[in-house]
């Protein structure tokens, strides 16, 4: 049995028992612990896929910057008394949640899967690594939302200290 | 090598418990947590998609939602501060001023 097989196995079986986890945990330190669970094993199947660049991100943005975020204002938020699941909702969730997976599966498997398919082949990509042909693309002709985006990220950060400040409910 | 149907299937999975959870969770913090869950399953299908069709567009739009979640859970984050501050709550249920 090929090892990549093996790895995406295990790999998809933690990230969805952790997603059970976010989902269901009734206390919410809980409820990050298995988001970062579910967030290395998402970078494990990254690298399973073949995209090193991809993968070595989502775990320095994702399970180190934003999840400290989180971890911060629980802090600052005491416990959550309250029920965690709100039983009104629980049983109307099933069937919206079937529907929206049936249509994805429709657009999956009726989509148009072979439209366009770039340069990238394997062969291009042995040679050059993944991590130069992401760049590549990210610096030429993805170069002006590359910038919005630095501009975006510069704007929710003063936005999160005017947020943040503690005089905003007296002013 | 697994089918890459096997990743999409996977990541609609994750979406819809992500969708699960912002219907049925009560507390406002864990809404913004299956937010990120949601992100990452299209994350997963941006970057199988992109393996099947031999491009690294999709990696490079999976970088900008990245980009994008760092932002949301900072702005979120501090809007439920705000919120907190002021309602000295995060029950979603509690906070329904707007309800027509």
């Amino acid at each position: 049995m090929d090892l990549g097989v093996v790895a995406f196995w295990i790999l998809s079986a933690i990230a969805v028992v952790s997603a059970f986890g976010v989902v269901f945990f009734k206390n919410i330190i809980y409820a990050v612990l298995s988001l970062i669970s579910a967030l290395i094993a998402i970078s494990g199947l990254f690298f399973n896929l073949g995209a090193e660049l991809v993968g070595a991100l989502q775990i320095l943005i994702y399970a180190v910057a934003i999840v400290v975020f989180y971890v911060l204002v629980i802090s600052t938020v005491p416990e959550y008394k309250g029920e965690a699941v709100d039983p009104k909702y629980a049983l109307l969730s099933a069937p919206f949640g079937f529907m929206l997976f049936m249509e994805l599966a429709f657009v999956s498997v009726y989509g148009l899967w072979k439209s366009g398919t770039g340069i990238f082949t394997p062969q291009v990509v042995q040679e050059i690594s993944n991590a130069k042909a992401v760049a590549t693309m990210l610096f030429t002709k993805y170069l002006f939302p590359f910038e919005v985006a630095s501009l975006i990220l510069l704007v929710a950060m003063i936005g999160a200290i005017v947020l943040g400040k503690k005089d905003i409910v007296e002013d | 090598m697994v089918p890459y149907e096997y990743y999409l299937v996977l990541s609609g999975l994750l979406m819809v418990l992500g969708f699960i959870g912002i219907i049925v969770r009560k507390n406002i913090i864990a809404l913004l947590i299956s937010t990120e869950l949601m992100l990452n399953s299209v994350n997963i299908a941006f970057v199988a998609f992109d393996m099947k069709l031999h491009d690294v567009a999709g990696q490079v739009f999976v970088f900008f939602i990245l980009t994008i979640a760092a932002a949301e859970a900072a702005i979120g984050l501090g809007l439920i501060m705000a919120i907190y501050r002021m309602k000295k709550d995060v029950d979603v249920t509690k906070i329904a001023e707007l309800k027509g």
